[in-house]
């Protein structure tokens, strides 16, 4: 019966996502745009080539991490909607650290863990500050990741609008609003060596923090005391875990995983900072972090779906001229399926 | 199909079947217009079904009523209240953050809201029954007295013939339990009929004129209260001259002196007060001393402190002022976790809301607060747990599948065992705390728990046992503190023919 | 300085009148206990239907009926899975947001092509006869187009609806205790779904007052986060509908104290004035100005007997 009932959970994000496609598909011919064409120029961008499959895989390692995030925090029954935020700030952690001269110079690797660290620890503390408000004032945990959210990435703006902060020096009216390129020694080291393919090592740093997150949330005495504290938070308490620090850890950890994502972002692919440079990753990762039910595979599953989906639908508008948009079209279909059939699954799930 | 003159409702054999229990069998009952009936019974005696049924949320199985001199058979409480039958249920349903009238407006009138007009109304009424009520005071802002009287003039103003209170005095402070009495002989002289229902007869006593006792599902005596006999009908509701306890009471305390009594105090509460969010005092000055093996009862109607003093010993909230110690710890500031580690054992009065996380297996919530122990390099040691689980589920006699099975799973009388066995194997036990502990038990549970209470307190651990059973405690306690108003007002040995002084203590009277 | 300040509240309500429409809106399903955060996908939405309903008629009302049709749908099917469904409204709103963006884009290329901006027919601004010429700020007040006075009006009516009537009562009670209202006769799916009906007509009304009212074109992602700012006033507002418009007046005044501030010579950046409005958010769920509190069961799906 359990495990008629796990695939009953399984089957609900696998018809979400193939009945989206076909609409997807449908929406394509609608728009008198050639199917087959479209399609080719998907599978073009999404596995065509070394470089293709590179940066699909580099856009999954920065969704995966933050539904890894989201599931950890989701188990103390803690919502964190703040990942767009997280992945901002970790960001601009990343970039200050990976502009800093000393830190460039130096050895063993550190000129690229220091910044990564720097982007960890603040999308740590942005979550962190979300849950001492959810203990301190009982401010729910969904509004505060929210707007938290939104002044991240207004302090993305901000640093590239000031040159006081991390703006290229002004030379001309024509000086972008953005910062310099980090240090080449702050840059992560390619996976593959292949210089076609942009697969950095950002992948086994999201593979091994994945084997951690199952480990810790199905095998660890911390995790039981999440799922504890999210279940019964008094009933916690009475037991003796410290239910106020337990929630802030889980928020804080949810950031870590946020903030790591955006500097792996920067120190990965665009080595210097702009304005939503994040582009809808949070939100992203939050949808995958949901579809996956809590399991870490689920994740990286859904992450890997993403991942391609974005590169595919990049490639299609850019070959056969059929909009990039298509793909949010898909995505927000499948959030809104997956959502809507909660209820439905519990019922079929208690009929047996 | 009968009615018996003057009577406003009758019941007829009336009976009503669950699946294969019968809750309710050959019930026959006749309630006056301007009288007072009180129908008495245990928990479980199918008080609540009758209600129901009355109201229309329930349809009987067998027998039928008359109401006013016609068949009733409502399909719904809507179709009851319209027809003339209102009910003040247990738990109140006025939404806090809205004032009186405009609780008392919702579902009642349509359009633009005349506050002022309604508020009248409200005032008129409440004048009318001898109290006095403010249709502008905030919901949430209100005493529970005046939160029932709220409740009261909702269902007055639909003028109802007939008016069902269940239970309600177990919410009420003692000294407002008089104004609840007087309103209700109020409503019966305005020639409406009142249903009072409860399982303590003695405070509503000098309001009844007639008294039904139910006892598993049955009717076992009615008669008017001048003629009756407490005492019978007491007995007539518990149906046994032996309670369990007795049993329980009647085994030998021989071994007591096996167990050297350690020096010194096992817990100690001194000065404890608790004031609540909005400054009203809850506990007061609370001080008491617990020798290691002694069980000391502490009596009281609910909601005279015992839930803030359950709390502030469990370590989950803190005192405005005063101390408790556990063997000589002071542990009033160091949370549920030092708690129990300085030998603090708690049984909470609400299991659902601090004992226990249902959802979470059997084994996972005996050693909630003992993980530690099952932890190696951070990772639980699941087959251990379970291993334990499954030796203390026998030692304690805990019935369930086995130790993963969800907790929800277990009856109530196993659930409290196993938080029992979580916390009376704590290493060291020195104080023992149980909150109405055998709350919603069937008999041999509520014999098991003070078995195994009375067995530790024999290895010297000190018991505090918080319950509002006074039978109880005199069957189980060494010693009765009795609680008031957050006061200890008195304390008497656990005698049976102390039983009326105790009495008195926890309803106010100053012996 | 005279004209500076004229400027000012013109362009303070400009930038407000949208947040103000659709917080007023949000508001009334937010005390019923659903939170939309899917506003600015429904804001998208009318903005996008609005704009293109007005450039197929030529006529700039039917535009407007055109968005808060198509608003009023969005509603409707968020109001049919967080009160039926019973589905998590935080998880549908982020999916609204993601397809009303993906759709009006799509839409948008397809229909438009390219990136091309078509003008499209905008609603005339109105005058009202003698207070328009009032020195001063008259134009600001009194020169707008018709979508602001019928929308102030609407503003009014919803304040008054939730004070003073029983629809209003309603909406209350079954945002804080809906088993109270319940066991009091109320419907409560049936006033949840009115509420956030309500929320996506007034949705409709800030969509086609940002395209067909304001800029008289369409663009992608034109709302860019005014749905999210006008939920932050709702926030900031303690749910109270006063205190609301007052909050998505400040909003609108901080987002216009970028144009004017560096014409007075004064450098505040621009990056923290955007940022006002969420960090004034962020301190008012903190309880630091004021304990607010949300309504009790705000996000929480109700069934009977559960």
């Amino acid at each position: 019966m359990t495990d008629r009932r796990r695939l009953l959970g399984m089957a609900v994000p696998f018809v979400a996502v193939l009945g989206s496609m076909i609409v997807g598909l449908l929406l394509i011919a609608a728009s008198g745009k050639d199917v087959p064409d479209a399609i080719e120029a998907f599978m073009d961008g999404a596995f065509g080539s070394a470089f293709a499959i590179g940066a699909s895989i580099n856009r999954a390692v920065t969704l995966s991490l933050v539904g890894l995030g989201f599931i950890l925090a989701f188990r103390a029954n803690l919502t964190n909607v703040g990942g767009e935020g997280q992945i901002a700030v970790g960001g601009i952690a990343a970039t200050a650290l990976g502009l800093w001269p000393p830190i460039a110079s130096l050895p063993l690797g550190l000129a690229v863990i220091v910044p990564l660290l720097g982007g960890t620890l603040a999308g740590a503390f942005w979550g962190g500050i979300a849950g001492f408000m959810k203990v301190r004032f009982g401010t729910n945990e969904v509004i505060s990741t929210l707007l938290l959210g939104f002044v991240a990435l207004l302090a993305v703006y901000w640093c590239v609008q000031s040159t006081a902060l991390l703006r290229q020096p002004q030379t001309s009216s024509a000086t972008l609003p953005e910062s310099l390129q980090i240090a080449d020694a702050a840059k992560l080291p390619s996976l593959t060596g292949n210089a076609e393919s942009p697969l950095h090592i950002g992948l086994v740093i999201c593979l091994l923090l994945a084997v951690a997150t199952a480990i810790v949330l199905q095998r660890s005495t911390f995790g039981l005391r999440l799922r504890a504290i999210g279940l019964n938070e008094l009933a916690a308490r009475r037991a003796g875990m410290p239910g106020g620090i337990m929630m802030v850890v889980a928020l804080a950890m949810a950031g870590a995983f946020g903030g790591l994502a955006g500097a792996i972002m920067l120190q990965g692919e665009q080595y210097y900072l702009k304005t939503g440079f994040s582009s809808g990753y949070g939100f992203d990762g939050l949808v995958v972090g949901l579809l996956s039910r809590g399991s870490t595979l689920g994740v990286l599953a859904g992450a890997l779906f993403f991942g391609f989906l974005r590169s595919g639908g990049i490639s299609m508008e850019i070959m056969a001229q059929v909009p990039a948009a298509l793909t949010l079209v898909i995505q927000g279909l499948i959030v809104i399926a997956v959502a809507g059939s909660v209820i439905l699954v519990e019922k079929l799930q208690g009929a047996r | 199909m009968t009615s018996s003159a003057g009577s406003l409702l009758s019941l007829n054999n009336l009976g009503k079947r669950f699946g294969s229990l019968q809750a309710l069998e050959g019930v026959s009952l006749d309630v006056r217009a301007g009288s007072v009936q009180c129908l008495l019974g245990e928990n479980g005696a199918g008080k609540s079904t009758l209600c129901n049924l009355i109201f229309g949320v329930y349809e009987p199985s067998e027998g039928d009523m008359v109401f006013d001199g016609a068949a009733w058979a409502p399909e719904s409480p809507a179709v009851a209240l319209e027809k003339g039958i209102a009910m003040v249920h247990q738990h109140f349903s006025l939404v806090p953050r809205m004032t009186v009238v405009e609780n008392l407006m919702l579902g009642q009138v349509r359009g633009v809201l005349k506050r002022h007009e309604f508020g009248a109304r409200i005032r008129d009424i409440a004048e009318n029954f001898g109290f006095t009520l403010d249709p502008d005071a905030v919901v949430g802002e209100l005493s529970v007295g005046e939160r029932q009287r709220a409740e009261i003039v909702k269902c007055l103003m639909r003028d109802p013939k007939l008016l069902v209170l269940d239970e309600p005095t177990a919410v009420l402070p003692p000294g407002e339990i008089g104004a609840l009495l007087d309103i209700c002989r109020r409503v019966a002289d305005s020639g409406r009929a009142v249903i009072l229902v409860t399982h303590k007869l003695a405070e509503i006593a000098k309001v009844a004129d007639r008294v039904a006792v139910l006892r598993t599902g049955r009717l076992v005596a009615d008669e008017s209260m001048a003629e009756a006999d407490m005492g019978a009908l007491v007995h007539a509701m518990v149906g046994r001259e032996l309670r369990p306890l007795d049993v329980a009471l009647a085994e030998t305390d021989e071994d007591v002196e096996a167990s050297e009594a350690p020096k010194g105090f096992a817990l100690v509460c001194d000065g404890l007060t608790v004031h609540d969010r909005h400054g009203a005092v809850r506990l007061d000055n609370f001080t008491l001393e617990i020798r290691p093996g002694e069980i000391v009862g502490l009596a009281g109607v609910e909601g005279n402190g015992q839930s803030e003093l359950g709390m502030v010993l469990a370590g989950l909230l803190r005192p405005t002022e005063g101390h408790f110690y556990i063997a000589g710890n002071d542990l009033t500031h160091a949370g549920a976790a030092a708690v129990t580690a300085a030998g603090g054992g708690i049984v909470p009065e609400d299991r659902h809301a601090v004992a226990c996380v249902t959802a979470m297996s059997v084994a996972e919530n005996m050693f909630l607060n003992k993980l530690d122990r099952f932890t190696r390099f951070g990772l639980l040691q699941r087959g251990a747990l379970n291993a334990a689980a499954q030796k203390q589920m026998q030692e304690f006699d805990v019935r369930a599948a086995g130790p993963e099975v969800a907790f929800s799973g277990l009856s109530g009388g196993n659930q409290q065992k196993a938080v029992l066995a979580r916390e009376l194997t704590l290493d060291p036990l020195v104080a023992l705390v149980a909150a109405q502990p055998t709350r919603g038990l069937d008999v041999s549970a509520v014999e098991a728990v003070y078995r195994q209470i009375r067995a530790a307190a024999r290895r010297g651990v000190g018991v505090l046992l918080i319950s509002s059973e006074l039978d109880e405690l005199l069957a189980v306690a060494d010693r009765v503190a009795v609680l008031y108003r957050g006061r200890l007002v008195g304390e008497r040995p656990a005698e049976m023919n102390e039983r009326g002084a105790i009495g008195a203590l926890m309803s106010g009277q100053v012996a | 300085m005279e004209e500076m300040l004229a400027v000012f509240i013109a362009s303070t309500l400009r930038l407000a009148m949208p947040l103000m429409l659709a917080a007023s809106g949000e508001l009334v399903s937010e005390r019923a206990g659903v939170l939309n955060l899917s506003l600015e996908g429904m804001m998208l939405t009318a903005a996008f239907f609005g704009a293109l309903g007005s450039w197929a008629s030529g006529n700039p009302y039917l535009g407007v009926a055109c968005a808060i049709l198509a608003s009023v749908v969005v509603s409707a099917v968020q109001a049919w899975l967080s009160v039926n469904l019973r589905a998590n409204q935080l998880v549908v709103g982020i999916g609204f947001n993601i397809l009303a963006l993906g759709a009006t884009t799509l839409l948008y290329r397809i229909i438009f092509g390219g990136l091309s901006r078509e003008e499209i027919p905008g609603l005339p601004k109105l005058a009202v006869k003698g207070l328009s010429d009032l020195p001063f700020a008259g134009t600001a007040f009194f020169q707008q187009s018709v979508i602001v006075y019928v929308g102030l009006a609407l503003i009014v009516l919803i304040w008054a609806m939730l004070n003073h009537t029983s629809f209003g009562l309603a909406v209350r009670a079954v945002g804080d205790e809906p088993r109270s209202a319940d066991k009091a006769g109320i419907p409560v799916a049936a006033t949840r779904w009115k509420a956030v009906l309500i929320t996506g007509f007034m949705a409709g009304f800030a969509g086609a007052f940002i395209s067909i009212a304001d800029i008289h074109t369409f663009t992608e992602n034109m709302t860019n986060g005014a749905g999210y700012l006008a939920l932050a006033a709702v926030i900031f507002g303690g749910w109270n509908v006063g205190r609301t418009i007052a909050a998505c007046l400040l909003f609108g005044a901080a987002t216009a104290l970028q144009f004017q501030l560096p014409a007075m010579g004064i450098h505040v950046p621009t990056a923290f004035l955007l940022m006002l409005p969420y960090l004034l958010a962020l301190l008012a769920v903190a309880g630091v100005v004021g304990r607010l509190e949300p309504p009790t069961s705000l996000t929480l799906p109700f069934q009977r007997g559960k």
